[in-house]
C-alpha cells in the first residue's frame, strides 16, 4: 500500500502551494512511511508516501520513462509484472525492480487502452508531460481506494484517501473502482467490463477443481514479496483457506528463500473468544507459527475515533469490525511484517451471509452477489485496505483475483444457493473445491464447520461494549433531533449518532458525508435483499441478529440429514445467527 | 524509544479527559508505533505509547509493581536489569521488560534508588497508595522528558513537547540528572558524578582501561530483541562504534532473522566524501552496507516536518537533523527498530575544532564539562527526535555513565591538540584503539582527520539551505526581527526562516524558552567564543568561520617534524582545511 496524491492543473505554482500539497501528501504517510516524493511540472503535481514491499531499495517514486515525460505514482501491486516486463525487453529500460513501473510503457505502447492488461490491485495516476493529459485509474472492484476531487481553481486532485484532500476541494466523491479518468476525454470511462457486471444468469457448471485452481493461482500470485508476510487468520473457512493454500505452495516462492519456510499467521479476539480458539486449531493443524492477539473493549472504545479517522466512514458494521482489525495491525506492524493475506470477498462472491438463505430464486441470488461485489469498495475492501493501511501494512485479498472472480461469478449460482436436501451449507462450491481426501487441505471438520456459537458473556461483550459506551454519550434529545441534526444519512441508533458526531468533527464537508452508502440493510445485505423478507424492513439493526433463521434451520435438522455431523441443530443455527454477527465485527 | 504522558492531579476527571489525553498522548505515536496504554487512577493518567525492543510481546505499559498499586510509564533502556532484577528475589515480574525493575526498586529502595540504573530514561512513577509520584530523567539527558503545569493545577510530564504544549500554561524542559518528587515539591539532582563539579582531574590517561570501558559500553548496548545496525559516517567515532560491535557480535542474542552479520547505515548528498569514507569503514569491517541519497529538495521538503518533530529553532540542530531524519526513515523501512550512534564523544574528548584554542587545560576541561551538560539540548535531542520520528531508537555508548565516569577523569592535558606530539583532536581515543596485533581500523582511517569536501557537492545542503531560506524571508523581515523575535532573535534569514515554522507549530513563550541561545560559532558554548576575538565578529555556526585555525595550524607544522609520512605543504594544508571545511557538512550528514 502507498498513498498517492496528484493535483493537476493548479493556477497557483507557487512554493506555498507545494508546501501546502506536500501537507496534504504527509496526511497519506500512514500508508507509505517508507519514503516520500514529490514532482512538479508547472502547475501539476504528484506526490507519493510509500510502503516498499517490492525492490524496497530501488521502487521510490514517483515513476518515470527514459526521458522523463512520462510520470506516474501508483499504489497498488501488479502481479504480472514480469510477463509485461518481458515483452518490453530490448525495447524498454527500466530504471527500478518495481512492479508498477510496467504501466509506463505500457502507456506508451497502447495508449489509455493498457489499463485491463494489468492484473492486481492498483490506484494509479500517469502524467503525461509532452501535451500535459493525465490517466488515473483504480482496480477492478476497488481493493484500493482512490478520490477525485475538484479545487475552486479549476484543479483536479485525486488521492488515496479523502483526508489529503477534503480541505481542499469544492467538491470530491469516490474514485468508482473498474473505471479510468482521462483529462483528454473528460471524464470518467469503465475499463473493467466482465460478463459478469450485466448480471444475467450464468450457466456454467460447477467444476470444483477449476475453482480449486483459479484460487490457489490467486494466492500463489500475490506471494510476490521482498518483505515479512502473513496471513490473518480467524478460523473461519476462508482465512483458513487462505492459510493452507499458502502453507502449501509457500516453499515454492522466493519469499521463502528470504524469509524462510514458516508461515505466520494472526488473529484477534477477546480474550477467551471462539475465533481464538477455532484459529488456533486451523494454525496447529497447518504448522504455522500462530500469533494470538487480545484486545479489550476498553481498548477498541479508546481506538475508535482514530478508527474512523483512518476508515473515513460513518457506518456501523465498518466500525464495528475494523476497530479490531486496526489494532491486531498495529501488533503485527510491531513485529515487522509489511503484508498480510486475508479472506475478504467470499461471501460476496459466493453469497455466504446468512441472509443469503432466503433468496427467493437463483435470478436473485446471483444478482444479489453482483451488487455486493460491486459495493465491495464500500464495504469489505474499503475496512480491510484502511485498517491496516493505518499502520503502514499491506492486505492482499486472493478471494478478489480478477481470474478468480470471473471464474467464481461465471458459475451457474443455482450450485451456490443452499439446500439442505442436497447437504450444501452456505459456500459450499468452495468447501467442497478444497475437499479433497488424497492431500486434505483442512480437517473435515473444519472444512464444513459452520461458525461457533459465541457465548454472550465474551464475544457479544464488544459490539455490546460499544452500544453501552455509546448510550452514555448520546443523550435522547440528540436522537430526538438527529433528522435536524443529520438530514442526509440520519443516523437511526444511538450508537450511529456516535459515529456520525466523530466522522462529522474530522470530515465536515457535504462531500465527505456523501462518500458512505446508506440505505436500510441487515446482516450486511443491500437495500434489495430487504425486500427479501417483510418483517426485515421494520428493523434498524444492521447486525444479523434479528435474522430469524435458527427456527426454519432447527425446523431443517429435525426433518432431515444435518450437514454436518454437530450436535443439537439449534445449538449449530444459533451459532450461526450469532457467529456471522461477532465474526464479522471481529475479524473475517 | 517510547512516548509517555502523565498528568497527574487534573481537576476534572471525566471521559472527555481521558479523551483529551489519548489524543495528546497520540502525538507521541511516532516514537512507539508499537502499541499504546493508558491508566488512569483517580485524577491521575499515565499514558504511553511503546516501541517494543525487548521483550516485543509482553511488554507493553504501563508496567506494575504485583498488585498494581505502583505504576510507571517508563521510555528507555536499562541495561543493567537482569543484575537489579537479581538483587530483587522477593519480587515477582510479570513482563520480560527490561524497565520493570524500576517499580520494583521503587518498593524496595524508596526515591532514592534511581543511581542504581544505569542506561538512558525518562519515567513517570505513580504510587496509589500515597498518591504520590516521582519522575526522573537520566544523567545525561538522552531520552527526552518535558515538564508542564495546567491551569487547574496539575502537572504534566511528556517525552516530546507537543503533546503538553498545547494544555499548559507553563512548561519547561525537564533538567538531567534530576527528579522531580510530589512529596517535595521539586526537582533535585539524583546524578552527582566528581567531574560535575568542574574541578580539573589529575588521573593519568590509561589507554587500555579506556578502551576496555568504550568496548563494554557498545556490548552492553547490543541488548536487543529486534534487528539493529549502526549509524556510520566514516569518522572516528561511528568507527569505532561499528567495529566493536562488529567484534562483539556473535556474543549477542540477535535476531536470528538478520543473522551474524553487523548492517550500517549511511547517508549523503550523492558522490559525498562520507559516503565514501563510510564505505571504505565498511569494507574493512565486512559489514552489510546500505547507504542512502538524499537530494538538497529533498532535505528543503522534510523541513517543516524536522522541525516538528525535532521541536527546535537552532540552525545547526536543523541542519544536521534533517539527513538523519531522512535516513531514519528509510532504516525503519527495512525493519530496523534500533540504531547505535556515536554522539558525545567530541564533547567529551574536545573533538570540535575550536578546542584548538583553549588556553590551557582548565579552560579545556571546563569547555567539555559544558558541553556535556548541555548535550540535551543539542546532539541528544537531535539524535533521539530525528530517529524516534520514525520509531527508530538510537543508543549512544559514548554516553555511557560508566564511561563518562572514566573519560571525565582523566587529566585534560592528554586531550589537549599538541601538534608537536603527535597529537590530533581526541588522540586519547584513537591511540587507546591503536592496536597492531589486532587492529580495530586500518591506521589511516584511526588517525584520519575529516577529508575536504568538494564544494559542488558537500556544501550544496548548507548553500541550498540558505538559498532557499534567502527565497522566502525579506530584509524588510530581517530588519523587524528584534522586534518580532525578541527572545533570541534569529541574525540570518535561515534562523529567521525555520524560527518562523517553530512558532507556527508551537507560539507559546515556553515553547521557545526552551531553545538555547547564545552566540556560538563552530558548535561552541557562549563561553568559548571569548578564546578568540575574531570568533565574536563572526557568528556563524558552522566551522567555516574557524578557518583561522588552518593559519595557526600550518605556522606549527612548518617548523616540525610531522606525526604522518605526508609531505609537509600537504600536511600542513589539507587537515587544517579538511577539519575547519569538514565538520559542518559532517554534521549535517551523519554523524
Amino acid at each position: 500500500m502507498c498513498g498517492i496524491l496528484a493535483v493537476l492543473g493548479c493556477s497557483d505554482w507557487s512554493q506555498a502551494k507545494r508546501a501546502r500539497i506536500l501537507a496534504c501528501s504527509r496526511r497519506l504517510k500512514h500508508r507509505g512511511p517508507d519514503w516520500s516524493g514529490l514532482y512538479q511540472h508547472e502547475g501539476n503535481f504528484l506526490a507519493q508516501q510509500r510502503l516498499a514491499v517490492v525492490s524496497p531499495l530501488s521502487g521510490d517514486q514517483p515513476l518515470f520513462n527514459e526521458d522523463r515525460t512520462v510520470v506516474v505514482v501508483a499504489n497498488g501491486e501488479i502481479y504480472n509484472h514480469k510477463n509485461v516486463r518481458k515483452q518490453f525487453t530490448g525495447t524498454h529500460n527500466f530504471s527500478t525492480g518495481s512492479d508498477c513501473e510496467v504501466i509506463i510503457p505500457l502507456y506508451e505502447k497502447y495508449g489509455e487502452n493498457f489499463v485491463d492488461m494489468l492484473d492486481g490491485v492498483f490506484a494509479f495516476v500517469l502524467y503525461d508531460t509532452r501535451d500535459r493529459t493525465y490517466v488515473a485509474a483504480r482496480d477492478a472492484i476497488g481493493v484500493n481506494p482512490l478520490y477525485i476531487g475538484w479545487g475552486s481553481d479549476g484543479s483536479v486532485w485525486i488521492a488515496s484517501e479523502m483526508k489529503a484532500l477534503n480541505e481542499d476541494c469544492v467538491r470530491f466523491e469516490i474514485f468508482p473502482p473498474g473505471h479510468l479518468y482521462s483529462s483528454a476525454g473528460g471524464g470518467f470511462r469503465r475499463w473493467y467490463t466482465p460478463h459478469w457486471f450485466q448480471e444475467q444468469v450464468p450457466r456454467m457448471p460447477y467444476q470444483p477443481l477449476v475453482l480449486r485452481e483459479a484460487f490457489e493461482k490467486a494466492v500463489i500470485k500475490r506471494l510476490m514479496t521482498d518483505v515479512p508476510f502473513g496471513v490473518l487468520l480467524s478460523g473461519g473457512l476462508d482465512s483458513s483457506l487462505v492459510a493452507s493454500v499458502t502453507k502449501r505452495h509457500l516453499v515454492e516462492t522466493e519469499a521463502a528463500e528470504k524469509f524462510g519456510t514458516e508461515l505466520h499467521s494472526f488473529v484477534v479476539g477477546l480474550e477467551g473468544s471462539p475465533d481464538l480458539k477455532a484459529a488456533r486449531e486451523v494454525a496447529d493443524y497447518l504448522g504455522t507459527i500462530h500469533h494470538e492477539f487480545h484486545f479489550t473493549v476498553q481498548d477498541g472504545i479508546d481506538a475508535i475515533e482514530e478508527v474512523i479517522y483512518h476508515d473515513e466512514t460513518y457506518d456501523v458494521t465498518t466500525i464495528r469490525a475494523s476497530t479490531p482489525m486496526f489494532l491486531m495491525a498495529r501488533k503485527i506492524k510491531s513485529l515487522g511484517v509489511k503484508m498480510v493475506l486475508s479472506g475478504e470477498g467470499s461471501d460476496e462472491l459466493l453469497g455466504g451471509y446468512l441472509y443469503f438463505h432466503f433468496a427467493p430464486n437463483k435470478e436473485e441470488f446471483h444478482r444479489e452477489t453482483c451488487r455486493k461485489v460491486k459495493a465491495l469498495h464500500q464495504y469489505d475492501c474499503l475496512r480491510a485496505n484502511k485498517a491496516t493501511s493505518a499502520w503502514g501494512l499491506e492486505v492482499r485479498v486472493p478471494f478478489l483475483d480478477k481470474e478468480f472472480i470471473n471464474v467464481a461469478m461465471g458459475m451457474d449460482p443455482e450450485w451456490k444457493m443452499y439446500d439442505k436436501n442436497l447437504g450444501r451449507i452456505e459456500k459450499w462450491v468452495m468447501r467442497k473445491a478444497f475437499d479433497d481426501d488424497e492431500h486434505p487441505y483442512l480437517p473435515k471438520h473444519i472444512l464444513y464447520r459452520q461458525k461457533e456459537q459465541f457465548s454472550d458473556g465474551v464475544g457479544y461483550n464488544w459490539i455490546d461494549g460499544l452500544k453501552s459506551f455509546t448510550e452514555q454519550q448520546v443523550t435522547d434529545e440528540m436522537m430526538n433531533n438527529a433528522a435536524q441534526m443529520f438530514p442526509y444519512n440520519t443516523p437511526v441508533n444511538k450508537e450511529a449518532y456516535y459515529y456520525r458526531m466523530i466522522f462529522e468533527r474530522l470530515f465536515p464537508q457535504d462531500s465527505a458525508r456523501e462518500t458512505v452508502p446508506w440505505g436500510p440493510s441487515i446482516a450486511c445485505s443491500t437495500p434489495a435483499a430487504i425486500e427479501w423478507v417483510e418483517q426485515w424492513k421494520a428493523s434498524n439493526d444492521p447486525s444479523g441478529r434479528f435474522i430469524s433463521s435458527h427456527d426454519s434451520a432447527a425446523t431443517d435438522h429435525t426433518g432431515g440429514k444435518p450437514a454436518v455431523a454437530n450436535g443439537g441443530g439449534h445449538g449449530a443455527a444459533n451459532g450461526t445467527v450469532n457467529g456471522k454477527d461477532v465474526a464479522v465485527a471481529i475479524a473475517v | 524509544m517510547c512516548g509517555i504522558l502523565a498528568v497527574l492531579g487534573v481537576a476534572e476527571v471525566s471521559l472527555a479527559k481521558r479523551s483529551r489525553i489519548i489524543e495528546l498522548s497520540r502525538r507521541l505515536r511516532h516514537r512507539g508505533p508499537d502499541w499504546s496504554g493508558l491508566h488512569c487512577h483517580e485524577d491521575c493518567y499515565l499514558a504511553h505509547q511503546r516501541l517494543a525492543i525487548i521483550d516485543p510481546t509482553s511488554g507493553d505499559q504501563p508496567l506494575y509493581n504485583e498488585d498494581k498499586t505502583v505504576v510507571v510509564t517508563v521510555n528507555g533502556e536499562i541495561y543493567n536489569h537482569e543484575e537489579l532484577k537479581a538483587k530483587l528475589k522477593t519480587h515477582e515480574f510479570q513482563t520480560g521488560s527490561d524497565c520493570e525493575v524500576i517499580a520494583h526498586l521503587y518498593e524496595e529502595y524508596g526515591e532514592e534508588f534511581v543511581d542504581m540504573l544505569d542506561g538512558m530514561f525518562s519515567f513517570v512513577l505513580l504510587d496509589t497508595r500515597d498518591k504520590s509520584f516521582i519522575a526522573a530523567r537520566d544523567a545525561i539527558g538522552i531520552c527526552p522528558l518535558y515538564m508542564g503545569w495546567g491551569l487547574d493545577g496539575s502537572v504534566w510530564f511528556s517525552s516530546e513537547m507537543k503533546a503538553l504544549s498545547d494544555d499548559c500554561e507553563r512548561f519547561i524542559t525537564f533538567p538531567p540528572g534530576h527528579l522531580y518528587s510530589s512529596k517535595t515539591g521539586g526537582l533535585r539532582r539524583w546524578y552527582n558524578p566528581p567531574w560535575f563539579s568542574e574541578t580539573v582531574p589529575s588521573t593519568p590517561y590509561n589507554a587500555l582501561f579506556l578502551r576496555e570501558m568504550f568496548e563494554k559500553a557498545v556490548i552492553k548496548r547490543l541488548m536487543t530483541d529486534v534487528p539493529f545496525g549502526v549509524l556510520l559516517s566514516g569518522g572516528l567515532d561511528s568507527s569505532l562504534v561499528a567495529s566493536v560491535a562488529s567484534r562483539h557480535l556473535n556474543e549477542t542474542k540477535v535476531d536470528r532473522q538478520w543473522g551474524n552479520k553487523l548492517h550500517t547505515f549511511c547517508i549523503g548528498l550523492k558522490g559525498s566524501p562520507d559516503l565514501k569514507a563510510a564505505r571504505e569503514v565498511a569494507d574493512y569491517l565486512s559489514t552489510v552496507h546500505h547507504e542512502f541519497h538524499f537530494t538538497v529538495q529533498e532535505g528543503i521538503d522534510a523541513l517543516e516536518e524536522v522541525i516538528y518533530h525535532i521541536e527546535t529553532y537552532d540552525v545547526t540542530t536543523i541542519r544536521a537533523s534533517t539527513p538523519m531524519f531522512l535516513m531514519s526513515r528509510k532504516i525503519k523501512s527495512l525493519g530496523v527498530k534500533m540504531v547505535i550512534s556515536g554522539e558525545g564523544s567530541d564533547e567529551i574528548f574536545g573533538g570540535y575544532l575550536y578546542f584548538h584554542k583553549a588556553p590551557n587545560k582548565k579552560e579545556f576541561h571546563e569547555e567539555t564539562c559544558r558541553k556535556i551538560k548541555a548535550l540535551h539540548l543539542y546532539d541528544c535531542l537531535r539524535a533521539n527526535k530525528a530517529t524516534s520520528a520514525w520509531g527508530v531508537e538510537a543508543r549512544v555508548p559514548f554516553l555511557d555513565k560508566s564511561f563518562i565516569s572514566v573519560a571525565m577523569d582523566i587529566d585534560p592535558e592528554w586531550k589537549m591538540i599538541k601538534r608537536d606530539l603527535g597529537r590530533i583532536e581526541k588522540w586519547v581515543i584513537r591511540n587507546a584503539f591503536d592496536d597492531d596485533e589486532r587492529p580495530y581500523l586500518p591506521k589511516h582511517i584511526l588517525y584520519r582527520q575529516k577529508e575536504q569536501f568538494s564544494d559542488g557537492v558537500g556544501y550544496s545542503w548548507i548553500d541550498g539551505l540558505k538559498d532557499h531560506a534567502s527565497q522566502h524571508v525579506s530584509d524588510s523581515m530581517m530588519m523587524n526581527a528584534g522586534f518580532v523575535y525578541p527572545e533570541n532573535t534569529p541574525t540570518t534569514k535561515e534562523g529567521y526562516y525555520y524560527r518562523m515554522i517553530f512558532e507556527k507549530f508551537f507560539p507559546k513563550p515556553a515553547a521557545r524558552s526552551t531553545v538555547p541561545g547564545g552566540p556560538s560559532v563552530a558548535c561552541s558554548t557562549a563561553k568559548a567564543v571569548e578564546w578568540d576575538a575574531s570568533w565574536s565578529k563572526n557568528l556563524d555556526p558552522s566551522g567555516r568561520a574557524a578557518l583561522g585555525v588552518h593559519d595557526a595550524a600550518y605556522e606549527d607544522t612548518a617548523g616540525k617534524t610531522p606525526a604522518s609520512a605526508d609531505p609537509v605543504s600537504d600536511k600542513g594544508l589539507r587537515p587544517a582545511i579538511g577539519e575547519s571545511l569538514g565538520t559542518p557538512v559532517a554534521s549535517a550528514t551523519a554523524v
